[in-house]
Order: structure tokens, then C-alpha cells, then sequence
């Protein structure tokens, strides 16, 4: 019991009471306090005794001075609106123990007596009240009882009776307090049970529903009574809902009829003569009637739903595709290229680790935690640097091309912008070509690849071509993204092939489906005594029925096929007239048919190295016997050129064949002018291969000087480079390219032609031809000038070369056009080996760099709010959080409990203070009544007045 | 009330004297024992090799064969700059629902219905004037010693040398937001406090034989800094005041001189900037 009312009290202290938290208004709260000192005052009169009452009249006592202090703000947070900041914590403690003395103090006082008296009395207890109000509230229930009093004679229902006689009876056993409110209550009560009764006889008039509220036993009749009531009403509910759904019928029926006519199902079923039937229906039988709707109904089910269909791709997304699939080769090119390859081995290894593991430096306005770029820039920019080295190139080319090509028609110039090195023999071939046909194919390859191909589409009258069309074009493109464009040239030419060789295939009578070759003899019984035309299109049609998607056996004929035609292309390019129009035809199908089977063309590639390297190494012994690589080997290693990507840091292929190419130029000795032109032939192949990767060919650069060293003259020839003497003395070369007499005009050099011509030919020892491969020479030094420029050996290996170049161009017979030239590389080799020695820096010591102190990054919220846990585990969080609610309730409720205690100490010791003051006044008295009495017998005398008086 | 870890309280306590007590011990090991020295030398070695072989394991330098200069003295040993940013502005309030640290930019209606001057409300100088400190190339020596930060509401920071202060304005708002409510903010994956709220006066953390130099434009010594640096005291400890506030003067009686380094009223930053640069040419530190 005790317990629970200082549990109580603790709760009532502990919540600030509002109207002392607030400032301190004249109005009740002082009145409060007032009435609270006048009770403490009270206390204080038993004591003071007659100065009491007058002390009453007095003015009301000072404030305590304590209870004006206000609590202080440590730190004034601006916008903040503290909950106890506007605390007086001496009031608070005043007020505190003012609840003690009304509380606690009572029942300490009460706890000894056996018999308590309860004040009843109307709103004693509730302060809010003065003594006006209470007496009305006194008075009003008076009359009140009376009026019950009376009505208690009043006859009426039994109910009611009943409910006032509770009620009469609860109110006498009530406290007067308690029931203030209760008149009104009564009423309501009254007339809600009044209303219920009538609501149960209506009830009951219905067909008694409502059970009766008595728990006498029913009697029969009344159950049966109760079941035929149900059952009716259920018959009715039935009954209700039957006519509701009729109803919702024939709405549905209204707005069917009115759908019926509408556009969509006149769209839906068009022979049906709907609306008419509507019209015709009040006169049609009701099963006719049905039997249309079914019909509908079934048309209905029967008609599809629209079906979503692709939209048609505006030609802008198209771009955009194609254009991200360019993207997605390049980078994968990209990739190749650097050799981050699994299959890459060992030798790249050390090349490609430094990128990555090496830590980011971390700079000093780095952001520190979050914001790290993980991406590598260097690659995305790697993409747009290419594309724009290739512009570059592509640019330089076609510069080199209309130098090369001065004398040739307009057609050729256009066209050299997209081809490489190997100028001559397309020139002759897009020459052939021109000749053969008629000018419509003269088209422009300036314009946009897409245009031709949309025009070859248009003239394309076959329905099969035009859906190879397309597909073809996709897969030159896998090809490789550098050599697109190059490609679309081949492409175009085979495409307007075919459509001449369409007309003469009308004309003969070349079967349609064609039987891949197995051997070559069977292909050459094919393609014997037919035009060159006919033979692409005998190919063409051989791989069309023997395609690899139609059947899985065909990947092996296919194969197979593949061999026999590489074979035949090897021939046809070892045939002394050479037949560079089939050729130039054949690059097309064997390129596609590569791509469909690469591993099998990457095999037989390979292989034809291999054998290619084997024979030029017992030829190599032979001295008397040339070396050089015949014309079939030269056009294959151009072949695969096209097919395989050269820029891969390591290819199956193009690794080997380069190295073959480079063992060419270092190994043959170089005999007659011939040498020279296929010499530099292989030299220009290999800048086109190198162009990308920019991987380094010694051997082709020390090529290219030996050829310029030819240009000399025997004489200058010692002092000054022992280097390119010793060379000289190692190749036995002899001034093939000294040019004896002046030259008119330097035509550039047609290759093709040359490997026509037999070896002793009168022309490899004319001034002309030495002018022009001079001139070939010049053009792929400068090219490997610009490929090499970022090779920190830059200056060593090509500033030799520009000291040779200025004396080539100081000797006597050279024509003005190649000593420009001449001088003009020399020039740029200086200019470039300038700026790597402006970057060259002394040999010096190694510095350590000092180790700056480690730094550490501050953890911090984003959003912090003060008090909220952000422990990242929940349940811990939410576990201390109840911890320190508990720990503070704990904390309150020990402090209001040592407040009590402190409070009764000092209630006791003021209580026992009194006593002991009583027991010793009473002590006193008893001792001075004996003393007296002692006294009194000691001095004989009896009387008390007498003996004050006497001692007085 | 909750400290969920019990070493808390007492770590701290040993952090706030464990400073100068191993300078003590430094220097009574250097005035004491000469074979300590040579083994410290000895450490120091081993410390510049491991570096090497971590250079060489992690990202191998271009020169490889080529020796290596000796490794510098350690910076530790020698005098310290300390600096004292005055009067700065970081005061928090309640902007609508959530606690805010005070700025003109963001704040300034704000302020102004408080009857606020927002023009005294930057935080973003203590911030500008912090990262100048911190970034600088005698810190990254490990010649700071500390930074103490002194609001205008007068509540005293200390912030180590070592600490990564946050480069934008907005996250350097939030650390010090949660530092003035918080009162402490550690490093991230680490229990150590980076910065904290401590106990005026600053004068108690001041080493004992330190020069208290003091700047403000409105000084009538006008000097040369790198001058002043250079002439200064070998041995004794720098204590910069600089004021991080807006208007105003650096108002400190603890200060010794008072100096003015330039005739331009310069920025708190830009004073920094130039301070230390005048001790790392006086430090040869570049």
C-alpha cells in the first residue's frame, strides 16, 4: 500500500506540473503557492500562539528568494526549444515538497490511527472549486434527491422502477463528490433504455426476432413462433435478391444493346449486320435473339487482340547501333592490342601489370573516401585517340597516294584515300575494272558507305542477294573496325561483280546448286575456260548451297572448300600473267569464308608460314639462287594481312607472318633491282601491319637504309658511319639505286607490273625505276618516322638514317622532286630527335622521396543527430536504448525515494524534537513540583504561596 | 551514461598527457644515452630500407640500380609549429527540425530573423584556414604539432595534425557539427580521437618555452616573415594566433608579439599559406 502511493507520488513530481513550468502569472499558480505558505503558516501558529490571528491579516509572506532563480543555458543554441528550459528548480523543489507535506505527510500522520475519517462532503476535494460553487453543487443536490424522493411514488413500467431503484441505490452507496456529473447521466441513460425497449417491441411486432432479454426457458410456441418468423424472413431476403440481380440483368442488357452498335465490335465482325438486327429486334423471336448473341459472343472469343509490334527503327538508331557495336570491336581490339589477355603469356606479362597494380597517388584535393574513380580513364580515351590517329593516317595516306600516283586518273586518287601501301595493285585492278564496265559503277567512294549500299540495293533486282545483302555487310565490319573502310571497297566491288556476272550467267547455263570441290582438281574442272566473273559467281553459288547454317556437314565442306581455294588463289597468284582481276575477286569470298570458319583459316594460315619458312631456309643456302618470297607468298601474307587483325599484340597468324616478313628483309641478299622493289614491297606491308600496334620492325627500317646506302655512290662511302659500312660489307650491295643520268619525271611504281616482268629485264637497271623506288623508299621512312616518333630510342635509331638521307640528297643526278623529299624526311627526323633530347634527362642519383605522415579521414554522420544511435546493428542499439531508459527511470525512481525518506527523517525528527522538547518541559515541572516539596519539608513549611513569598 | 565500452574513459585520460610525457622521454633519452641515439639511427635505416623494398615490391620506380640519396634526419625531433585559430565562427543552431552549423550563405534569413549579423556567420574561413594548415608540406613532415580552434562562443578544439580534413565545404559542415555535439570525432576503422572539444584556457596545452606570435593587420610591427621566422629562436616551439573570423582583431592576452606581415589585410589562409612557407624555408623542408 505504501509503496503504491510513493510510486504515485514519484509520478506526479517527477511530471512537471504545467502550471509551474510556466512564468509566473498573478493568476491561480500564485494562488497556489499563496495557499501553500498559508499552510505552512498555519503550522507555525500552534507554536507562536496569540500572535497567530494577528499574523493572519497580514500581508501575504515574502517569496523565497530561491524559488526566483531561474535554471541557466550553458549554451545558447539558437532556434533550440529546450522542454525544462524555463525551470526554476528551487520552486520546483518547493512545490515538491509542498506534494509531501499533502501526501506523504498525511498518510504518515494517518498510519498510527486505527480510524479514518473521509471527508464527503461535495467538492472538498476538488481545489478547483471555491466555496461558492461548492455550496451551489451542495444545494443542487439536495433538490435533486428530493425530486427522486418523490418520483419514487410514481407509477410507471416495471423497468424503469427497476432502473431507479438501482440507481437510488448505487446513489446512496456513492460519495456525494463522485456523482456531480451523474444528473445528466441519468437522464441519458433513461431515455436510451427507453429507446431500446421500443426498438425490441417493433421488433417483436415484426416477427419476433429479438430474443428476449428474460432467461426464463421458451415455451413451444414460441419457438415454433421464432422458427416460421426466420423462415419467412429468409423466403423475403431471397426474394430481394432475386429481383436485384434481375434488375442488374437488364441494365447489363440496356448497355449491351447500346454497345453493340458501336464502332468496335463493327470492327471485330464486319459481315455482321449488327445494327439492322438491333432494329429488326423487337419483332425477331426471343431464341433468335439469343442465338445472335452466342454468335457475337463466339465471334468475339474467336477475333485475335492486337498484338504489339516491334515500331520500325528511325535511321538514327540504326546509326546508333551500328555505331556501339564499332565501339564494342574497338575496345575489344583496344584490349587485344595491349595484351591483357589470359592466353597471352609470359613475355607480355611484365608489360601489362604496371597499369594496374601500380596505387593511384592520391591528390592533395582528393576527395578522399567515396568519391573514388575506379574507371581507368586512359582506355575510353584510348578509342577517341585512335579514331582520330586513324583520320590522321587515313589523311597521310592519301597525301602519300597522290604523291605516289601524280600521273593516274582522278578515280584513283579517290580511291587511294582507302587503300594502303599496295597502291599498284589496286590501281590496276579498279582499272581493269573500269575498263570492263560501264561508267554507272563509277560511283563515287567518297560518298557515305550507306548510300552506295542502299543504291546497290535498288539495282539489285534479286530477292536472295538482297537479303545476303545486308548480312555480308555486318560481317565485314566484324572484320576489323580499321579496315572497314577498305573493306567496303572490296565489298562494293564484288557486289556490282556479281550483278554484271548476273548477266552473262542468264546467258550460259552454270548449274545453280553447286557441290563443293573436294580436291582442287574438281574446282579447277569447274572454273576452267569461264571468264573471271563466272568464277565468282561459281564460287559465290557454292557457298550459298553449301552454306554452314543450312547444314551441320557443310562446316566441313566448307572447310574443305576453303583449303582448295586458298590453293587456288596461291596459284593463280604464281601464274606469270598475272590474273589480278580474279584475284582481287577471290579476296572477297576467302575473307568471308574465314570469318565463318577462323579457326580452320587461322590453321591453314599457319601452315602455309610454316612451309613458307621451311623453303625459305634451304633457299637461303643457296647464294646463287634469289631468296626473295615469290608473288604467291607475297599475296598471301597480304591476304592474311586482311583477314586477321594486325594489331593484336599476339596472333596466332599475323605474329608469325610478320616475323617471316622481317626474316625476309634481313636474311635475302639483296642482288638486283628487283630485290629492291619486292624488298621494299615487304617493307611497306609491314608499316601497314605496324601502323596500330606500332611494335617495332628493325629489320624493316635497317631495310630502308641499305636501299638509301644503294643510292650513293661508291666513293663517300667509309669515314663516318662504320656502322652502315660494316652493313654495306655484310649485304654486298652494290649502288643498284645510283641514279647515273637525270630523270624527267619520277613515276611512281607499279608493282604488279615489275613482278610480271622477268628478272634481267632492262628496265630494273633504268634511272626511272631507281627514282621510283627511291621515291617508295622515302615515303615508307617518313611514314615509320611518324609511326616510331614515340620511342624514347627515337633519336639513336633514325638520326643515322637523316645524315644519310642529306648526303643522298646531295648526289649529282638526283632530280629535284626526290632530293625536296629527301630533305624534307631528313628534316622531320631532326625536328622529332630535337624534342627527345630537350626531354632527355642527366643520369642522377635517386632521391627518396620523404614519407609523409599518415593521415586519417574522420568519421562523421551525414546528418547527425544528436542522441540517436548509429550503431549499424539495430538490435544492440535498440537494446542500450532501452538499457538507458531503464537506468534513467531507476536513477528517478531512487532519487524520489531518498527525497521521501529525507522528508518523513526530518517529519520524525521534528515530531521527536517536539517530544523530547515536551518530555523535558514536563520533567521540569515535575522536578521543580518535587524540589519544591523537598524543599518545602526541609523548611518546614507546607503552604506554596507562603514559601514563595518567604523566598522572595 | 552510455559507454559501451569500458576502456573509453580512461584511454582518454592517458591520451591528454601522453603527449608531452614522450617528449620528455625523448629528450631525456637524448640528453642521457648516446648508444639510444645510434640505435634510433639504426631504426631509422631499417625504416628507409623497408621502404625501398616496398617501393621496389609495389611500384618499381623507373631508375632501379641507382642508389639512393641518404634518408633525411627525423623531422620529429626538431621544433614544432602549433597553431591557434581564433574567434571562429562554428556555431550550431536549430534550422526547422534538424541541427544546422551556422553559415552566411544558407543561413542568412535565418539569422536575421534572430537578429544575427550574418555577415559574422563563416565557418568556411576556419575551413579554408584548416586545410591550408593541414595540407601544408611542414605537416606532412610531421612538423605541426597541433591545432587548436577557438569559437567565438568561446568553446576550445583541439585537432591533430594527422587528421584528413574534409575537402568540401558541406562534409567539413557536418564534422564539425557532429564535433560541437558529439564533442569528440574519431577516425574512421580506428578508436582514436581526432579532434575534441577540451577545457579552456589553451595556454595549458602550450609546450613550456613556446613563442606565442600573434598576427593582425591592425599591428603596427610590420615584418618580413621569412625574416622574422629566420631569426627566431633555434630551439623554441612556434605557436601562431591567427584569427578565423571575418571583422575583427585576434583578442588573446596569452600572445607574446603581434605581428602584421603584410600591408594588405590578408586571409586567414592566405596568412597560413605564408607562415608556412617562411617554416619550411627555415626547416628546409620543400
Amino acid at each position: 500500500m505504501a509503496k503504491h502511493k510513493e510510486k504515485h507520488h514519484q509520478k506526479s513530481v517527477s511530471k512537471p506540473n504545467p502550471f509551474e513550468a510556466k512564468s509566473p502569472k498573478p493568476g491561480r499558480a500564485d494562488a497556489n503557492h499563496n495557499h501553500g505558505t498559508a499552510a505552512a503558516a498555519k503550522k507555525k501558529k500552534n507554536k507562536l500562539g496569540p500572535n497567530a490571528v494577528a499574523m493572519k491579516h497580514q500581508a501575504p509572506p515574502k517569496p523565497n528568494p530561491f524559488e526566483t532563480i531561474w535554471s541557466r543555458r550553458k549554451f545558447d543554441i539558437l532556434g533550440k526549444k529546450r522542454k525544462g528550459e524555463e525551470r526554476r528548480v528551487g520552486l520546483s523543489r518547493s512545490l515538491a515538497i509542498e506534494k509531501r507535506k499533502n501526501t506523504l505527510l498525511k498518510e504518515y500522520e494517518q498510519s498510527n490511527k486505527a480510524s479514518v475519517f473521509v471527508d464527503k462532503r461535495i467538492g472538498e476535494h476538488n481545489d478547483e472549486l471555491d466555496e461558492f460553487d461548492k455550496a451551489i453543487r451542495r444545494a443542487q443536490r439536495e433538490r435533486q434527491l428530493k425530486t427522486n424522493k418523490k418520483s419514487k411514488y410514481n407509477l410507471s413500467d416495471g423497468e424503469e422502477d427497476d432502473f431507479e431503484f438501482q440507481s437510488l441505490g448505487a446513489l446512496s452507496e456513492r460519495d456525494d463528490f463522485e456523482d456531480d456529473g451523474l444528473p445528466e447521466d441519468e437522464d441519458d441513460g433513461t431515455e436510451t433504455t427507453k429507446t431500446k425497449k421500443r426498438l425490441a417491441m417493433t421488433d417483436q411486432m415484426d416477427g419476433d426476432l429479438m430474443e428476449g432479454e428474460e432467461d426464463r426457458p421458451k415455451s413451444k410456441k414460441e419457438v415454433m413462433k421464432e422458427v416460421m418468423a426466420k423462415d419467412k424472413y429468409y423466403r423475403a431476403e431471397r426474394a430481394k435478391d432475386k429481383e436485384e440481380l434481375e434488375d442488374f440483368r437488364q441494365e447489363l442488357d440496356k448497355s449491351f444493346t447500346s454497345i453493340v452498335p458501336s464502332k468496335l465490335l463493327q470492327i471485330a465482325e464486319p459481315e455482321m449486320k449488327i445494327p439492322n438486327e438491333h432494329s429488326k429486334k423487337d419483332e425477331l423471336s426471343e431464341q433468335e435473339k439469343s442465338r445472335s448473341y452466342f454468335k457475337t459472343f463466339g465471334n468475339l472469343v474467336m477475333v485475335s487482340r492486337a498484338q504489339p509490334s516491334d515500331r520500325t527503327k528511325t535511321p538514327e538508331e540504326i546509326a546508333q547501333e551500328e555505331r556501339e557495336q564499332l565501339e564494342h570491336l574497338e575496345e575489344e581490339r583496344q584490349k587485344r592490342m595491349l595484351a591483357t589477355d589470359v592466353n597471352s603469356d609470359d613475355d607480355n606479362e611484365d608489360a601489362d601489370t604496371p597499369s594496374n597494380q601500380k596505387p593511384r597517388p592520391i591528390s592533395g584535393d582528393d576527395l578522399g573516401d567515396s568519391f573514388s574513380l575506379d574507371e581507368e580513364p586512359h582506355i575510353k580515351k584510348g578509342w577517341v585517340d585512335e579514331i582520330l590517329e586513324r583520320k590522321d593516317a587515313s589523311d597521310s595516306e592519301s597525301e602519300e597516294g597522290d604523291a605516289s600516283e601524280d600521273s593516274e586518273s582522278p578515280e584513283d586518287d579517290s580511291e587511294g584515300a582507302d587503300k594502303d601501301i599496295n597502291l599498284g595493285e589496286k590501281s590496276l585492278f579498279m582499272k581493269d575494272w573500269e575498263q570492263s564496265d560501264d561508267d554507272n559503277l563509277g560511283t563515287d567512294l567518297d560518298e557515305e558507305e550507306e548510300e552506295d549500299v542502299s543504291e546497290a540495293h535498288e539495282e539489285d533486282d534479286d530477292a536472295d542477294e538482297e537479303e545476303m545483302e545486308p548480312r555480308k555487310l555486318k560481317k565485314m565490319k566484324k572484320v576489323d573496325a580499321s579496315e572497314a573502310s577498305k573493306k567496303e571497297g572490296d565489298f562494293l566491288d564484288a557486289k556490282k561483280i556479281s550483278q554484271d556476272g548476273k548477266r552473262p550467267s542468264t546467258q550460259s547455263d552454270l548449274p545453280y546448286l553447286i557441290e563443293a570441290p573436294k580436291s582442287f582438281e574438281e574446282l579447277g574442272v569447274l572454273v576452267d575456260n569461264l571468264s573471271n566473273a563466272d568464277i565468282v559467281l561459281i564460287i559465290n553459288r557454292i557457298r550459298k548451297s553449301n552454306a554452314i547454317k543450312l547444314a551441320a556437314e557443310n562446316r566441313k565442306k566448307m572447310q574443305v572448300f576453303y583449303g582448295v581455294l586458298l590453293q587456288y588463289f596461291a596459284i593463280l597468284a604464281n601464274k606469270k600473267p598475272l590474273n589480278m582481276e580474279l584475284l582481287n575477286f577471290l579476296v572477297k569470298p576467302l575473307i568471308e569464308m574465314s570469318m565463318e570458319t577462323p579457326y580452320f583459316a587461322a590453321i591453314c594460315a599457319r601452315e602455309r608460314i610454316l612451309r613458307a619458312r621451311t623453303e625459305f631456309s634451304e633457299t637461303v643456302k643457296n647464294p646463287e639462287k634469289s631468296c626473295w618470297p615469290s608473288s604467291k607468298t607475297l599475296f598471301l601474307l597480304r591476304l592474311w594481312s586482311l583477314i586477321f587483325p594486325c594489331s593484336d599484340f599476339r596472333h596466332v597468324v599475323m605474329t608469325p607472318a610478320t616475323l617471316l616478313m622481317c626474316e625476309y628483309l634481313a636474311r635475302c641478299p639483296i642482288v638486283s633491282g628487283r630485290d629492291t622493289a619486292v624488298g621494299s614491297f615487304l617493307c611497306s606491308m609491314l608499316l601497314s601491319i605496324t601502323k596500330q600496334s606500332r611494335k617495332f620492325c628493325p629489320e624493316a627500317v635497317m631495310f630502308l637504309t641499305t636501299l638509301l646506302m644503294a643510292a650513293k655512290d661508291r666513293k663517300p662511302v667509309a669515314s663516318q658511319n662504320s656502322q652502315f659500312c660494316h652493313l654495306m660489307e655484310f649485304k654486298a650491295i652494290r649502288p643498284l639505286l645510283c641514279i647515273h643520268a637525270s630523270v624527267g619525271q619520277v613515276d611512281p611504281l607499279n608493282f604488279l607490273t615489275i613482278m610480271d616482268l622477268p628478272e634481267d629485264s632492262s628496265f630494273f637497271s633504268s634511272d626511272n625505276f631507281r627514282a621510283s623506288v627511291l621515291v617508295t623508299v622515302i615515303e615508307t621512312l617518313r611514314e615509320f618516322v611518324i609511326i616510331y616518333e614515340g620511342f624514347s630510342s627515337f633519336p639513336e635509331i633514325f638520326l643515322p638514317i637523316s645524315v644519310l638521307l642529306l648526303e643522298v640528297a646531295e648526289q649529282e643526278n638526283m632530280p629535284q622532286v626526290l632530293t625536296d623529299r629527301l630533305k624534307d624526311v631528313a628534316e622531320l627526323i631532326n625536328t622529332k630527335a630535337d624534342k627527345h633530347h630537350i626531354l632527355r634527362q642527366p643520369l642522377q642519383m635517386r632521391k627518396q622521396k620523404p614519407v609523409a605522415i599518415k593521415m586519417l579521414n574522420p568519421k562523421f554522420e551525414e546528418n547527425f543527430v544528436k542522441g540517436r544511435d548509429y550503431d549499424p546493428d539495430r538490435e544492440r542499439a535498440e537494446r542500450r536504448k532501452m538499457k538507458k531508459l531503464l537506468k534513467q527511470e531507476a536513477k528517478g525512481a531512487i532519487r524520489e525515494l531518498r527525497k521521501d525518506n529525507s522528508f518523513l527523517y526530518e517529519v520524525k525528527a521534528r515530531d521527536k524534537a517536539l517530544m523530547e522538547e515536551e518530555k523535558a518541559e514536563k520533567y521540569g515541572k515535575v522536578r521543580l513540583f518535587l524540589q519544591e516539596q523537598e524543599h518545602a519539608m526541609k523548611s518546614g513549611q507546607l503552604g506554596k504561596g507562603k514559601g514563595k513569598k518567604r523566598r522572595r | 551514461m552510455v559507454r559501451p565500452y569500458a576502456v573509453k574513459g580512461k584511454k582518454r585520460k592517458k591520451k591528454a598527457d601522453v603527449y608531452d610525457r614522450a617528449e620528455e622521454e625523448e629528450e631525456a633519452a637524448a640528453v642521457a644515452a648516446e648508444p639510444e641515439e645510434t640505435e634510433t639511427e639504426e631504426a631509422d635505416k631499417k625504416r628507409s630500407q623497408g621502404n625501398e623494398a616496398e617501393e621496389r615490391n609495389g611500384n618499381p620506380i623507373e631508375l632501379e640500380g641507382i642508389p639512393m640519396a641518404p634518408a633525411e634526419i627525423n623531422p620529429k625531433n626538431g621544433p614544432g609549429a602549433i597553431f591557434i585559430l581564433e574567434k571562429a565562427s562554428l556555431e550550431v543552431a536549430k534550422v526547422g527540425k534538424t541541427y544546422q552549423l551556422l553559415n552566411s550563405d544558407e543561413h542568412s534569413n535565418f539569422l536575421r530573423k534572430n537578429n544575427k549579423d550574418p555577415a559574422l556567420y563563416r565557418p568556411d574561413i576556419l575551413h579554408q584556414a584548416l586545410l591550408m594548415v593541414l595540407d601544408s608540406p611542414i605537416n606532412k613532415a610531421g612538423r605541426l604539432r597541433n591545432v587548436y580552434v577557438r569559437t567565438a562562443a568561446g568553446v576550445l578544439i583541439e585537432v591533430k595534425p594527422y587528421v584528413r580534413i574534409p575537402r568540401t565545404f558541406k562534409r567539413f559542415a557536418g564534422v564539425m557539427l557532429q564535433l560541437l555535439q558529439k564533442l569528440s570525432i574519431s577516425a574512421v576503422g580506428k578508436r582514436e580521437k581526432l579532434m575534441r572539444v577540451i577545457k579552456n584556457p589553451v595556454t595549458q596545452y602550450l609546450p613550456v618555452n613556446s613563442r606565442k606570435i600573434g598576427f593582425s593587420y591592425s599591428s603596427e610591427k610590420l615584418v618580413n616573415i621569412q625574416n622574422y621566422v629566420a631569426s627566431s629562436e633555434n630551439s623554441a616551439d612556434f605557436v601562431f594566433v591567427v584569427g578565423a573570423m571575418a571583422h575583427g582583431k585576434v583578442e588573446a592576452d596569452y600572445i607574446e608579439d603581434f605581428i602584421s606581415i603584410s600591408g594588405y589585410p590578408l586571409s586567414a589562409a592566405y596568412c597560413i599559406t605564408m607562415i608556412c612557407q617562411a617554416l619550411a624555408g627555415k626547416w628546409n623542408i620543400l
